[in-house]
Order: C-alpha cells, then structure tokens, then sequence
C-alpha cells in the first residue's frame, strides 16, 4: 500500500509518499501566499518522485497549518506523527527534540510508537528556526556558513537564552565589540543558548535515550554536536530530519486504510 | 475622604449579570442553577453599590477571608480578587486593570489577581471600601496585597495571620485572632457581632460543604454531568458566598439537576471520551472558549480535588468562632497552596484519580502562582506511578495576553491524542 503524509509547517510544507518497502518520494516547498495551493504543489512534487502519476492515496496531514487544508479530512497532531514518524526510522528511539521554524517540542515515545509525554516551548522565538535565520541575516552568513562555522569555535560567546529579541542585541554588541568577537565564537555561542534552553526542556519530561533530533533546525551539524557534548552522549539524526512529521503521517494514514472505515 | 469614581465597575458588573440571568431564563436549555448564579451575583454587586446608602460598612477583602463573620455583622463583602476575576471574565476590562498595577510598580511576574486588584484600586472603578481586611491564606501575595490596598485607599484595616498546621495551639491562636479582628470591626461598624447569627452562618456552612461533597460524588457518574463552567461557579459560590441562603439555594438546585442528568444518563458534553482531572484553574478569560474545546474533544472536567474537593473536619455551630477557624483548616485549595504539600494531599489526588476514573490530567501552571507552579512535577510523578499521564499548561488565569483559544485548542488536541493511542 502506497500513502501520502503532508506537514504544513510555517516556513514549509513537507510531503512524503510511503511505501511497503520505505519512503517513495519526498518533497519540500515554501508555502506561498495560498497554503492550499502550496499543498496541492508539494503533494503533485513527491508523488511525481515517487513515479505515481495520480493522487488517490490514502492521505493524512499535520502541522500547524493544516487546519486551512480542508481537503484533507484526516488531521493529526504534530506530536502524534512525529512519534510515529522516528519509531519507523530508528525504533530504539524514546526521546524525540524536534526543533521547528516556531516551537520547539520534547516528547518521550514508547516502544510502539506512542508518545508517552511532551512539553513544548511556544512562548519566545530563542531556539527556533526562525530565531537562526534572524541570527544568520544578522552576521551575514548562510545558515549552511553558521554550521560549518561552528565546528571552527575555540569558545562560546555568552548569549542569553532567554528572549530572541534580547539575544539579538547582544550578538550585535559581539560584532561591534573592539576587537569583535570571533564569528565561530558567537555562533557557537548562539547554538549553545538554544542547545541549553532545549536540554531544559528535556528535562522537565525526564531525558531518555535514545534521542533523536528532527525539525529544520536539526539540519546545523554544529547546533547537534554541541547538544551532544551537553547531554554526553550521541544523538540519533535522520537524513531528513523536517520530514519526519510528514512521514509520520503517512504512517497514520496507513494504519487507518488498513483499519478501514468504520 | 473624596474618592472619584471614575467608572462604574460595579454597575458594569451587575448590569451584565442581571442580562445572563434574564438571558438565561429565556432559554429553557440552560441550568436553572446558572440562572441562580448570575442572580446571586447580581445581588452580591447591588449589596456593595448600595452599602454607603444603607449605612452598611463596606469591607474589602482578599480570598479565603472568612466572611461568615462579616455577614453576622451586617458588613457588606467585597471580595478583590473574584471582583478581578469576574471583571476578567465578563467585562473584558482585565487590561486596564493589569496596566495600572503596572503603573503602581507591580511586576508582570506576580500574581495577575493581585495586579488586577491594585488596577481596581488604582482606578478608583469600585467603591471606596471602609475597611481593609486581608490574611496570609492563600499565600504572600494575598498577604502583600493587603497592604497596597490600605496604601491606595487609604481605609484602616485588619491583618488575620493564619497558622500553617491544624494543632489544638495554632487553633487557639487564630481563634484569638479571629476575637481580635470582632474588636476591628465592631470598632469601625459601631455594630457588635451577632454570634446566634453566626452560629446559623454555620449552620449553613456544614449545610454548603455536604451539598459540595454530594455534587463531587455525582461527577463521579460515567458520563459526568457538570461542565467546565461549573467549576467557576463552585468557586464563586464557596469565595463570595459562605453561610449564605442564596448559596443553599444555588447548591440545592446544581445538585438535583446533576442528580437529575445522572439519572437519566446525560453528560455534560455530548459524547464523553476523556474524563479529565483539572488541577489549578484555567485561564478565567477563556472559561466559554473551554466549553467548546472540552465539547469539541469529547473531554469533561470530573474532578478538581485541590480545588472543590473538601477535607474530613466537623463544624460545631455551638461554638461559632472556633467553627470558623477549623473551616479554613477544611477549605479544599489549603492542601496546595497553604503551607508545605502534605502527603495526605497526594493521596486525595491518588484516590480522586481512581474513584473518578480518570483518564489524564490538566495542571493549569498559573505562572503568578509560583508556589503551586513548585508542586507541578511532584504531583506530574505521583500521577506517573498510577498510569495517568498529565498535561501541564503555562497560564495565567487573568491576563489574557499570555494563552489564546488556538493555543489551549491545539494542547488538547495533542493530549487527547496521545490518551487516545494509550487505550
């Protein structure tokens, strides 16, 4: 049986088209002006990768936009898909710290898949993927350039983790500071503040391994190394890390195929 | 003193609870209760608009203030912190209020009641109070808060230190205190305590807490017949009104008519899926918006054991005044809020989890409240041990910047969810 999930997340939408042997096609478009138009886009783009000419898979969506894509009757928390989503990649997985472009989000998954416990931070930008593309803008570097940057940092500047706003100010004053602090440095300094607001996190719902990351923000090789010296030990990391949502959701929309209408 | 008032809260209030009422009368489908309270409410603001004219002595006062004595003496109440809350709730005002206790100098991290009621007093919207009468129940807040409101309106008032432990000295010690805040009041209302009237106040008091314990019980029925909105009303009905006939009469009536929808099997939402414990309590602006989130989920708030659910303790109406001082001892929020978390307390909320039959809970983090907010993981982890998985929400019950209705939505969404795939 072949399936269809779709995130519509608020910096992308992500569709993943699942077979019985593993993902067929997946695809990642930004959402433009017309969420349902950027749906029908991003699920025509992975179905043409998957080679299906045609839409009528068994399809579930999630995200914080799918509410506005009606045309899509099964909707599913974000956290319920994604802890479908890591068990089918990495079953030995039992904490998930997905970092999106607005929120971040710890859940403890059990053995089957099921979320056991979540806790998310919704209150302030700092962490978030939109907080990083603000902080790349800033220093005039690729969120790619940040990464790489990173790995180069001989210390972490101090950054709070408190406000996005007020972390902002001061990776200005690092960067006017005479003589200015080292770009690698303030970086490293910037991911530190997230990575030590998300451990927080972590711990308000008990740290379990294996942990996974997923979300946009998981793609910053340097941000995940930096949560793996604070938490001690290696993290589990997807090829894909924003897909995992949507895959999960294909996985839902498998299960209630299967299930049949009731 | 001259006092300007500048704008009518108080005739804002009752004119909006005289419409529910009216409202409500008009639609057959609404509980006959629901009308009594908004009656009672309507009341309870016409008492306090009218108190000058009348020569009543009007006295201000913080939550858990034990009133029963102010009624015996023909003192008219008025309760700060409801009056926020119900400002919160039905006027919409709450930022005004908040604004002004910013302008006083309080931070936004204390408690939004309390920065509400300085708003009240800093905007001259109630009438003057002549008295100030304030306590350490619940908390420091309430305990600081007292002070502001003598500095603001410059009233005389009277502190009543309540001891931590229910033992035969502390006992006498907030007797004695309870002695000492007669002589205030008789003072100031050249009026002395009516303790046979007090002794009928208890009366009803033991009359109210058995109609509280029976109205518990009934919400232990699958499906549970009281919704979201009661739970407001059961504390409105134990803040504002102890040892009231009007609060037997609106007891009585919830009671037969959740009595009445057991009987015939009817829920308080219309397709019961999750019974829910409410720890805490939810954002007051957002009392109708739950409603229809807990209808629209299949979810019903059956217990709220730190809030509505009683402790074992006898009043004795042949000694008023040491009835008045255990019933603090007996009041449902004191096991959280009050002194060190007991033991016993963890237990009600074990044994509330299982008699209600429980599906998950919902801690309302009230961010104000840091004490409660310290008790989050203790009580997240005895929940744990018994296999109920517990949602907590960073809120604030007044002020409504901090949690919207999608925000609320999506959370139990998410935990509805997760219940869902654990069956």
């Amino acid at each position: 049986m072949k399936t269809l999930g779709i995130d519509i997340g608020s910096l992308n939408i992500k569709a993943v088209v699942l077979g019985d042997d593993g993902i067929l096609g997946t695809t990642i478009v930004p959402p433009g002006d017309e969420i349902e138009a950027g749906a029908h886009k991003a699920i025509e783009a992975a179905l043409v990768e998957a080679g299906l000419s045609h839409n009528s898979l068994p399809v579930a969506a999630t995200g914080t936009g799918a509410k506005f894509i009606p045309f899509i009757p099964q909707q599913k928390a974000i956290t319920t898909c994604l802890a479908r989503g890591i068990h089918y990649l990495f079953p030995s997985a039992r904490m998930v710290i997905d970092m999106g472009a607005e929120s971040t989000t710890v859940l403890k998954v059990n053995e089957r898949g099921r979320i056991a416990d979540w806790v998310n931070h919704d209150k302030c930008a700092s962490g978030t993927g939109l907080f990083l593309q603000q902080m790349a803008k800033l220093m005039g570097i690729t969120l790619e350039e940040m990464s790489s940057l990173s790995l180069q940092a001989h210390a972490r500047a101090d950054i709070t983790n408190t406000c996005a706003v007020f972390a902002e100010s001061e990776v200005i004053s690092h960067v006017h500071r005479d003589p200015p602090t080292p770009k690698e440095d303030i970086v490293a300094g910037i991911y530190a503040s997230i990575v030590s607001r998300t451990i927080s996190l972590c711990k308000r719902v008990g740290i379990t391994k294996d942990v996974a990351v997923t979300g946009g923000v998981a793609l910053n090789d340097g941000l995940v190394n930096i949560m793996e010296q604070e938490l001690g030990f290696k993290v589990l990391k997807p090829k894909s890390p924003q897909m995992v949502a949507a895959l999960g959701a294909a996985i839902i929309a498998k299960e209630t195929a299967e299930k049949g209408p009731k | 003193m001259t006092t300007i008032v500048h704008k009518s809260e108080v005739d804002l209030l009752i004119r909006t609870f005289r419409m529910m009422s009216r409202m409500n009368r008009a639609r057959p489908e609404m509980r006959s209760s629901e009308t009594l309270y908004y009656q009672m409410l309507a009341e309870y603001y016409s008492r306090i608009r009218n108190a000058r004219e009348e020569g009543k002595l009007l006295a201000a006062h913080t939550v858990f203030f034990p009133t029963e004595m102010l009624y015996a003496m023909d003192i008219v109440p008025m309760h700060t912190e409801m009056t926020t809350w119900l400002t919160a709730l039905f006027l919409r005002e709450q930022a005004e209020l908040l604004a002004k206790g910013a302008e006083l100098g309080l931070a936004p991290e204390i408690c939004s009641p309390h920065r509400g009621v300085a708003g009240i007093f800093g905007l001259n919207t109630i009438p003057h109070p002549d008295v100030i009468l304030w306590s350490n129940l619940i908390c420091d807040n309430t305990a600081k808060s007292g002070e502001l409101m003598m500095e603001l309106s410059r009233s005389p008032g009277f502190f009543l230190d309540n001891p931590f432990q229910n033992s035969p000295g502390e006992m006498r010690y907030l007797v004695d205190e309870l002695k000492d805040m007669v002589h205030f009041l008789e003072e100031k209302s050249g009026k002395k305590m009516d303790w046979d009237k007090l002794a009928e106040m208890v009366v009803r008091d033991k009359q109210e807490i058995e109609l509280y314990r029976e109205i518990s019980e009934l919400r232990k029925a699958v499906p549970s017949p009281m919704s979201i909105s009661g739970y407001l009303e059961l504390l409105s009905a134990d803040y504002m009104f102890p040892g009231q006939p009007e609060a037997i009469q609106y007891l009585t009536q919830l009671r037969d008519e959740l009595k009445m929808m057991v009987k015939q099997g009817k829920g308080a939402v219309s397709s019961e899926r999750f019974r829910l414990m409410t720890l805490f309590v939810p954002p007051m602006h957002l009392m109708s918006s739950l409603g229809r989130i807990f209808e629209e989920h299949g979810a019903v708030s059956v217990t709220e054991p730190l809030f509505t659910c009683w402790s074992e303790g006898e009043l004795d109406p042949s000694r008023p005044l040491e009835s008045v001082a255990m019933k603090s001892f007996l009041i449902p929020e004191r096991r959280s809020m009050y002194g060190p978390l007991s033991e016993q307390a963890l237990q009600d909320i074990i044994d509330s989890a299982q008699q209600y039959k429980i599906d998950g809970a919902i801690y309302w983090a009230f961010l104000g409240c840091r004490h409660t907010c310290a008790t989050v993981k203790v009580i997240k982890e005895v929940l744990s041990e018994i296999d109920v998985p517990m949602l907590t929400i960073d809120c604030d019950i007044v002020d409504p910047t901090v949690n919207s209705e999608e925000e609320i939505r999506d959370k139990l969404t998410q935990f509805t969810e997760m219940l869902e795939e654990d069956r």
